[in-house]
This record gives C-alpha cells, sequence and structure tokens, in this order.
C-alpha cells in the first residue's frame, strides 16, 4: 500500500522558490498499477524521486507499507530503497563496464545475495525477458529494446514490492515499446508488485489500473 | 569478485591512458623517497661495512689523537689483561692509480686470537694474509718479511689490474712506495673493496707512525668479569688516550650526515605531496566519467558507504600498484643518486666506496605505505563528492560547482591560517628541523589553498572587462571560473610546484652566492699548497718540514699561512681541529660572526674559534668552554668566537698552541702570499721545483681551488634540483589529467561553439589561451608563498639543517624561471586537449543526453 498525503516540495530557481508538488495526496492498493501523466516540468520526476526516498517531501507524509519513509534517514531511506524499489529509466541507465548477466545481478548482490544462487537467480530473471542467450554479451552491444528489457530485469530481480518506470517507452520505436509495456505489465503484476509509471505515452497509460495527470502541483484523474 | 568490483576494475582498464597517468604521477613520488632511501641507506651501509670490515668483531678501540697511541702501551697492555683479546691497528688512507683506498696495518699474530670463535672467520680473510693466498704458510711468511707486501680484494686488484706478486706504486701525502701484491682475497668482499691490508710495521712506515698505533682494538667475552677489566684498563689509559665502544666511530660520523639526508628526505617528500595532487586529478576524472553510474547504483540502492568504498578500493588499488611501481623504479634511480651522495658525502663527511645497493625493509615499507595513503588521501575528496551527490543530481554539474565555489571562499580564510599557522610553528620552535619542515609544507599549502579562490575572481573580473572586446575570451575566462572544482584544484598543484621551485632555486642561489662572498674573503692567499691523498684531515697528510722550508724560501713568497688539520676527540664527539700560523692578512679572512676585537687577543691567548655549525650543534658561544682531548688528557678551551664556515664543522686553534698541546708539529697545508706583482702562474713551477724529490705536492692558485669549491657546491646541491624538477614534472602531469577532466566536462559547451562556427584550430588557441591564464594565476598566487618559502628555507631551514646561516640574494632570473615553468606546463597540459577537441565530432558533442 503506497500513500501519500498533504506532500509539497519545492526547488529554488535564481532567487525565488518554485513549488513543484503543492499538498499532493495519493493512494496506490498492493498490485495496483498507476500511471502519471503530466506536463514537461510537472513535477513527474520529483514525485518519483519522493516515492522512492531519493528526495525528501518539504511536508506531508510518504507511507509505504505503513512506513514514513520521508521521516527515515538517509541511509535507511537507501535500505528501503534497495530492498523494496525497482527503477525502470527512459535511457535505460545501465552499467557499461558490465555485462548483461552482471547487470541483473547487481541489485541481488547489493542485498546481499551473492554467488551461484545470485547467478542462477538474475539469469532465471533474464530468461524471462527472453535473454537467456545474451547472458555475457556487453549492454552497448544490446538494441535499445533489449538494453529496456535488461533494466526490467534488473528492476525485477530482487522481487521489489514497488516498481517506479520513468518513461519506459520514452526511448524505443512504437513496436517495441508495445512489446515492453506487455512485458513490464505481465512481470509486474505477476510478481504482485505495485507499479507507478511515469510518462507522456498515453498507449503506455492505458495498460494500466488508473491514469492521474498531474497538474499546478496536484493528482487529479485524467479525463 | 562481485559486480561492483568488476565494474571499477572494468573502467580503470578502459581507460588505459587514464590509468597510466595516475600510476606515472604516484609512482614518481614513491620512486623519489624510494631513491633518496636507496642512496643514503647504501652510502651509510658500506660506511658501517668498511668500518666493520676493519673492526670486526671488536668490542672496544683504545684511540688517540692525531699521534695515534705509543705501542708500547700495547705490550704493557696486553700483559696486564690476558683475558681481553686485543689487537694493534694502524691506518690512513692511500692513493693507487688514483683511486683511494684506505691502508691497514695489522699484527698477523694478534690478529689470530681475533678468529675465535669460527664466526669471525670473516675478518680473518680481511686482514690476515694467509687465507688469502695459496700457500698460507709461505704467505705469512712473505707477509713478514717482504718489503711492501700488501694484500687487497680480488675485484679491486683486477680494477687497478693489479696482478698477483706484481709490484705497483701508492701514494701517501705525495710520496711514492713500493708494494707488491702477495695476495688476492677473493672471499666475501662486503666493505672491503677499498682496504689495502699489510704488515703493521709496514703500515707504521709508509705512514710515518714508526712506534705509533692508530688504536688498539679489544674483543671483551661477554659477562661482568670483562666489563670490570675494561672499567679498569678505562682507568689506567696515559692522559690523550681514551676506550669507547668500537660501534662509536661509525655512529658519530653517520650521524654527522643526519642534517644532509633529512634535507633529501624532505624534499622526495614534496614530490609525493605534489604527486597527491595528481591522484586527486585522475581519480576525479574517473568519478567524472561514472557520474551517471553512480547516480543509478545510488538510485538501486547503494549506500553512500557503498559508493565511498568503491572509489577508495580503486584508488588503493591505484596506491599499491604505483607505489610497488615506484619501488622498482626508486631502486633504480637510487643507483644513479648513489654517486651523487657518495660524492657529497666524501666532499662533506667520511670516504666512502658503495658496492651494493641497500634498501631496508622498513624504507620499502615505509615507500610503500606512504604511496597507498598519498593515493587514498588524494582520492578522498572526489570519493566524497561521489557518495554524497544525490541520485537524481548524477549528472548536475552546478551544485557541485556552486559548492567548489563556497569552498574556494572558505579556502581563502584557511590559506592565511595555514600561513600563519607555519609563521607560528617557526616562531615556537627555536632549534626543531622537523618542525621548520613542517612550517615550510604548511607555506606551500597556503599555496594550494588561496589558488582556486584566486583563480576565480581573477576569472570573472577579466571576463567582465572583456565583456565587449571579446566574447569567446569572454566565454574562455567564464569556463575557467565555472568549472572550478577542476579548474581550481590543477592550477593548485601547478602553483605548488612553482613556489617549491622558487624557493628552491633562490635558497640554492642564495647559498651559493654566499659561499662565493666566502670563499672570496676566506680565500685570501694566492697560493694554496698542500700534500695529495684522500681525507681532508688525515694526520698521515703533512708536508715534508725540508718541503716547507724550501717553499718559504722560493723567490717571490712573501708570508704564509701554515694549517694542520686533524681529528681530536672531545667528550661531545670527534671534532676537526685546524690549527693555524696565520700571516698578517691571514687575519681577515677568518670572519667572525661577533665580538671580533676581543677574539683574536683571546685566540693568542690558547682561546678556540669555533665553526658556525658546530656551535649550533653544540649550542656554544663566545665566552663558553670547549673540552678537547689533548696529548696530555682532556682540556678546556675557552672559545673566543664563531666564524662562517660553509666548508667544515671544526675548531680554530693557534698552532703554537696545537704543538705545545699535543705534541705535533706537522704541518698539513700552506696558504702563500706572493709579493705584489708576482703572478701566481709564473712561481708555481718554482714552487714544484723547490718540492722536486721530495714529495709530490697539489698547489692551487686561488682562483683554481675556489672555483673547484663552487664547482663541490653545484655537485652537491645537483640531487636538489633533480629533486625540484622531478616535483614540477609530476605537477604539469597532474595539470593534464585535471584538464583532460574539465574538458570531458565541457565538450558540449565547445561542440556548440564549433558547430557555430569556431575552427578546431580556434578551440585549440582557445583552450591554449585558458591554460596559458591558468599558468599565470599559478606563478600569481605562488610567487608570494615561493619568496616565503625561499626565506624560510635561507634563514630557518638552512640553520637548523646545517648551522651555517646564509644571506638572501634574489635575482629576475629566477623568477623568469618560474614564469618559465609555469607557462610551458600549463601550454603543455593544454596540448593533448586542444588536440582532441579539435578532433571529437561535434554532433557527438552536442547531442542532448
Amino acid at each position: 500500500m503506497l500513500a501519500l498525503s498533504g506532500v509539497s516540495r519545492s526547488f529554488r530557481e535564481g532567487g525565488r522558490a518554485h513549488r513543484v508538488l503543492d499538498g499532493l495526496d495519493l493512494a496506490v492498493a498492493t498490485a495496483e498499477a498507476v500511471a502519471i501523466t503530466g506536463r514537461s516540468g510537472s513535477g513527474k520526476s520529483t514525485l518519483l524521486n519522493l516515492l522512492s526516498g531519493i528526495e525528501r517531501p518539504d511536508s506531508g507524509r510518504i507511507e509505504l507499507d505503513g512506513r514514513d519513509i520521508g521521516a527515515l534517514g538517509e541511509p535507511a531511506r537507501t535500505q528501503f530503497r534497495r530492498a523494496h524499489v525497482g527503477f525502470v529509466y527512459q535511457f535505460f541507465n545501465l552499467v557499461p563496464t558490465l555485462d548483461v548477466e552482471e547487470n541483473v545481478r547487481l541489485p541481488l548482490e547489493l542485498n546481499g545475495v551473492r554467488g551461484a544462487e545470485a547467478r542462477r537467480r538474475s539469469a532465471a530473471m533474464l530468461q524471462r525477458v527472453g535473454l537467456g542467450d545474451r547472458l555475457g554479451s556487453a549492454v552497448d552491444a544490446l538494441s535499445g529494446g533489449e538494453q529496456q528489457r535488461v533494466a526490467i530485469a534488473r528492476a525485477l530481480v530482487h522481487e521489489p514490492s514497488f516498481v517506479l518506470a520513468d518513461e519506459p517507452t520514452g526511448n524505443l520505436d512504437e513496436a517495441t515499446a508495445t512489446e515492453t509495456i506487455a512485458l513490464l505489465s505481465t512481470l509486474v503484476r505477476s510478481r504482485g508488485a505495485t507499479l507507478v509509471m511515469v510518462t507522456h505515452d498515453l498507449a503506455l497509460a492505458a495498460t494500466a489500473d488508473r491514469i492521474l495527470e498531474l497538474r499546478d502541483g496536484r493528482l487529479r484523474p485524467r479525463s | 569478485m562481485s559486480t561492483l568490483s568488476a565494474a571499477s576494475a572494468r573502467h580503470l582498464l578502459r581507460h588505459p591512458a587514464q590509468l597510466v597517468l595516475a600510476l606515472v604521477g604516484l609512482a614518481l613520488g614513491v620512486a623519489t623517497i624510494t631513491a633518496v632511501d636507496v642512496a643514503t641507506a647504501s652510502a651509510s651501509r658500506a660506511f658501517e661495512l668498511s668500518v666493520a670490515a676493519v673492526s670486526g668483531p671488536a668490542t672496544h678501540e683504545i684511540a688517540g689523537g692525531p699521534q695515534g697511541i705509543d705501542e708500547r702501551l700495547y705490550a704493557r697492555l696486553v700483559a696486564a689483561y690476558p683475558s681481553l683479546e686485543l689487537a694493534p691497528v694502524v691506518e690512513g688512507y692511500v692513493t693507487v692509480r688514483d683511486e683511494a683506498l684506505q691502508l691497514v696495518g695489522l699484527d698477523p699474530l694478534a690478529e689470530a686470537n681475533f678468529l675465535e670463535p669460527p664466526s669471525m672467520g670473516e675478518r680473518a680473510t680481511a686482514a690476515a694474509p694467509g687465507s688469502a693466498l695459496a700457500d698460507p704458510a709461505v704467505g705469512l711468511a712473505r707477509w713478514l718479511t717482504e718489503p711492501g707486501a700488501v694484500v687487497l680484494t680480488e675485484s679491486t686488484a683486477d680494477r687497478l689490474a693489479l696482478p698477483l706478486n706484481g709490484r705497483f706504486v701508492l701514494q701517501i701525502d705525495g710520496r711514492p712506495h713500493e708494494a707488491v701484491l702477495i695476495g688476492r682475497d677473493s672471499g666475501s668482499e662486503a666493505g672491503r673493496e677499498t682496504l689495502l691490508a699489510t704488515d703493521i710495521a709496514q703500515a707504521q712506515e709508509w705512514l710515518g707512525l714508526v712506534g705509533r698505533l692508530s688504536r688498539i682494538e679489544i674483543r671483551a667475552p661477554p659477562g661482568a668479569a670483562a666489563e670490570g677489566e675494561i672499567a679498569r684498563l678505562a682507568a689506567q689509559l696515559p692522559p690523550g688516550v681514551e676506550l669507547e665502544p668500537a660501534q662509536q666511530r661509525s655512529q658519530t660520523s653517520l650521524e654527522m650526515t643526519r642534517a644532509f639526508t633529512t634535507d633529501l628526505k624532505a624534499m622526495s617528500l614534496l614530490a609525493l605531496l605534489v604527486g597527491l595532487f595528481l591522484i586527486y586529478g585522475a581519480v576525479s576524472f574517473a568519478v567524472l566519467q561514472r557520474r551517471k553510474t553512480f547516480a543509478v547504483l545510488r538510485a538501486l540502492g547503494a549506500t553512500r558507504l557503498d559508493v565511498l568504498r568503491i572509489v577508495l578500493a580503486e584508488a588503493a588499488a591505484l596506491g599499491v600498484v604505483g607505489a610497488l611501481l615506484g619501488l622498482a623504479a626508486g631502486v633504480g634511480v637510487g643507483r644513479g643518486l648513489i654517486a651523487l651522495v657518495s660524492r657529497t658525502l666524501n666532499d662533506l663527511y667520511f670516504v666512502v666506496a658503495v658496492s651494493t645497493v641497500t634498501l631496508p625493509k622498513s624504507a620499502a615499507l615505509e615507500a610503500v605505505g606512504a604511496g597507498l595513503l598519498t593515493a587514498l588521501v588524494g582520492a578522498l575528496l572526489p570519493a566524497w563528492e561521489a557518495s554524497h551527490v544525490a541520485p537524481q543530481l548524477g549528472l548536475k554539474r552546478s551544485a557541485l560547482e556552486a559548492r567548489a565555489v563556497r569552498l574556494s571562499r572558505s579556502l581563502l580564510i584557511g590559506s592565511v591560517a595555514l600561513a600563519i599557522a607555519a609563521g607560528a610553528i617557526v616562531a615556537a620552535s627555536s632549534r626543531s628541523l622537523l618542525a621548520a619542515f613542517a612550517a615550510l609544507f604548511l607555506l606551500l599549502l597556503s599555496v594550494a589553498a588561496c589558488t582556486p579562490g584566486l583563480l576565480a575572481g581573477s576569472a570573472r573580473l577579466l571576463a567582465r572587462s572583456l565583456h565587449r572586446a571579446s566574447p569567446l575570451g569572454r566565454i574562455a575566462l567564464g569556463s575557467v571560473a565555472a568549472s572550478l572544482s577542476r579548474t581550481g584544484v590543477a592550477v593548485a598543484a601547478l602553483a605548488l610546484a612553482v613556489a617549491a621551485m622558487i624557493g628552491v632555486s633562490v635558497m640554492v642561489e642564495s647559498f651559493r652566492e654566499s659561499l662565493d662572498d666566502w670563499l672570496g674573503r676566506t680565500m685570501s692567499a694566492d697560493l694554496y699548497v698542500s700534500a695529495p691523498g684522500p681525507g681532508f684531515d688525515r694526520p698521515e697528510r703533512r708536508l715534508d718540514p725540508r718541503v716547507v722550508a724550501a717553499l718559504l724560501a722560493v723567490r717571490g713568497v712573501a708570508s704564509a699561512n701554515a694549517g694542520r688539520a686533524v681529528t681530536v676527540s672531545s667528550p661531545r664527539g670527534p671534532v676537526s681541529l685546524d690549527a693555524v700560523t696565520l700571516a698578517p692578512r691571514g687575519y681577515d679572512a677568518v670572519q667572525l660572526t661577533e665580538r671580533e676585537a676581543q677574539a683574536w687577543a683571546a685566540f693568542e691567548r690558547g682561546a678556540v674559534l669555533v665553526a658556525e655549525p658546530l656551535a649550533w650543534r653544540w649550542r656554544l658561544h663566545p665566552g663558553d668552554r670547549l673540552t678537547l682531548v689533548t696529548a696530555s688528557g682532556p682540556r678546556s678551551f675557552e672559545v673566543a668566537g664563531i666564524y662562517r664556515d660553509y666548508g667544515g664543522d671544526g675548531v680554530l686553534i693557534d698552532r703554537g698552541v696545537y704543538r705545545r698541546s699535543w705534541g705535533d708539529d706537522a704541518v698539513s697545508s700552506l696558504g702563500l702570499y706572493l709579493d705584489p706583482g708576482v703572478a701566481s702562474g709564473k712561481i708555481i713551477p718554482a714552487l714544484y721545483a723547490a718540492a722536486a724529490g721530495r714529495q709530490a705536492l697539489l698547489i692551487g692558485s686561488n682562483a683554481g681551488v675556489r672555483a673547484l669549491s663552487m664547482s663541490i657546491f653545484d655537485r652537491t646541491f645537483a640531487i636538489t634540483r633533480v629533486l625540484d624538477w622531478l616535483a614540477a614534472g609530476v605537477a604539469a602531469i597532474g595539470l593534464v589529467g585535471s584538464l583532460l577532466a574539465w574538458q570531458l566536462e565541457r565538450s558540449r559547451e565547445l561542440g556548440i561553439l564549433r558547430s557555430l562556427g569556431l575552427t578546431p584550430r580556434g578551440a585549440a588557441v582557445l583552450i591554449e589561451a585558458q591554460t596559458a591564464f591558468m599558468g599565470l594565476v599559478a606563478l600569481v598566487a605562488a610567487l608570494p608563498a615561493g619568496l616565503a618559502a625561499a626565506k624560510l628555507l635561507v634563514t630557518v631551514v638552512n640553520r637548523r639543517a646545517f648551522g651555517w646561516q646564509i644571506d638572501f640574494h634574489l635575482h629576475g632570473m629566477q623568477l623568469v624561471d618560474a614564469l618559465r615553468l609555469a607557462l610551458l606546463a600549463a601550454l603543455l597540459a593544454g596540448l593533448y586537449p586542444a588536440w582532441r577537441t579539435g578532433r571529437a565530432p561535434i554532433a557527438a558533442d552536442i547531442r542532448e543526453e
């Protein structure tokens, strides 16, 4: 269960403060998929940063499974993110010096799963995303769609409760985007994880259980 | 290997140039430390070995003054102390085919006592002739009966091309003596390469010490009984003869070199300090390249500590590899430095021949530890930077630069605090050399601290003034100020090196000119005459009295200073004593630092004058008393004055007083004053002719001896200059690393400019203009601190290290050299980034991520 109440966040630009989120409320049930749309600069990425504990709100509460992560210190928020959150980025953000399997194994090792067990789980996850034959490949030798599939495998390999996706199809062609959406939805749902994705892509948004629009610092159901 | 470690290692391996840069900088710093350690430790070890090879298993030794010990004392002691093993030794320096050797005269019958237990065997091969000969019995007979019989190590005999049973001439104080090589010792040669062993009676004859011994060595068995015997023996020794532990001699000699080796060590640490900035640049670059990766890792849940650990582990790996490479290179460079250090030690302290390279384990560990620590300290800031950037800020540079600007302002205050701390340390410590070096390092660090602030301020100011005149110039300067986290560090490293260079070069030049002035005053005689041979104050170096008389009778010689240089003992250690009879013009040659009027009167009454370095070391002032062991036992002399001396740290005494106190009437050297109008070049042949057939002489003109002295000086400080340039080289490499990091960051800005029509050449000029500007700022920052460092080196470090005072001399050329260094390093450092920018594809540079 994810619950945000009265969350505000401002940034200083030059000499004046710019309020990006203004008393935002949100409730997302466990295993629900929510898509958030909005114009550029509306605060979508800031919202994801708050949900993942990367940033803290100026005011308000952010509860994930009953824990107020905004009240946690930085190390505790990092530990929480490591164990409970999976990320999928628009630009994949794979580590270029690691091969496909190592990239997927990374969250497992950060969570203390090492050796053969970690390799077995990362290989199995890559099998699920259709890259079982590319374990040792360099990531920059993959196509964009393949790289995003590696990123999805990395986001899900440690079985997080929450998956946060920031424009996951923004850098893919239409056909690949469709495949990727299907794969992400299927895997997230099959694991009972909660999905919050930020996107401009209405086709992607349509795959979610709910679509919300971020406007003037608050979330509203998209009409 | 974990995925994080694998990612680190692969990143480093995928950027070999960067890896090499970091390793070279660190290795250079460690190599410098190691080289200095190798050179000084090898020279010290060689000296200890040569002492051990002569003294062998002796536990104590009995020594006298310049005239040695009456040999009858040895016979009495052997009879009175049968439980102690005693051996007489006569030694001196000789020259064989232009090579200095140590002649050791031994009594094989007494030496036999030293053959037991078997572990003493090494001495037997060194000293006793039998073991070096095919037939020991025949050998011993030849040793005892054949005139001129000597034994040399096989390698030395080969080097000098001396065959077995071959006859050759050895020179002692300019007099030739015929010797025959009856044995070539092929055993272990550690420390014995310079030893020429002969029978004691032969050595006495050659060295003019008939009836005298240089010392008596004692081997006392362990136990209280022997200690009691030793104490009883010491109490019964005649006046002027003393007993001391056998190791005392080498320890005292090595202690005299401490100031010199500390100075070298400090210079090598300076190279490592500059290397630290290099590591900073290289690690910053590596962090910058992976800023996005670190952001991703942080987003995936890597803690700050995880990221810190990754960067520090990389630095540690670099540190260990760089240090090991440096260690290996240092041993190689050290071999080269040994010759320089040995020559300096020979010039200033004692004669030593280094044949084996020594690196103490502790020094190796210290060098590796220093390399590792430097790498970790250098990486600390970039590691902190990598770990403290929040994930979403991973790609944003502005926050970091804003922090750098704030930091540069704080550092300006820090710089002042460092300079004040340096002054406070000097004021609070009156004699500590370590404190003086600490103050020097703080002063240099203050340059590094003020440079980023100075760079940002001057770049902004200049950019504003160029606002209308040159938009491109404004961009160039604005960019320097806007990337302070990179440019600031690069320029700080360069400023540090330039300040160090100014400090060292001004110090060396000040010293050189002070020495030249001092030589001009001290060397008032027209010609200098001495007996040739190694060792400045060896007692066997004496002029034949008939030769002295003949020289003084040569037409054109008006008057002369006569000197006798010897080493005498004192309760505080050995003292180089210079007994002089001064001609009227000779008094002006002694540059007294105070109480000039009273000093000479007291000197003639029997007081002594003390050289400034010794006075500093032993805290002697005019009016104090100095006890010297004379032939009739310890005697207290009044210190009449302190005189400036860059050539030694001895004591000046009237020759009449010396003759009465030590019973030695010999003359080691003469300073001849010529009649007006007599050219020294014309009279030298007459002088040689006067001594012909009696003694070979070394006759040098005033100008020749001064030139020789200056060449010795230049040789001594060659090491300092080498290290100085090494430090500057490391700084220049560091600048390249930092500039590359900077250039990588601004490739988009340059890409935009190029897309607007800036040619590759224009971009290169832009970069070179920026680096030249940075070089100038480095010079401006370095000038005041460099001059302050020079002042500190001249007035504090030199005084505390060597005891002498030197005058401050500053020349425009030294500043021009500093300008050259700063500009050259900056322009060279800009070449590669400029070339790289010209070749980079514009499309790739301007693409948005």
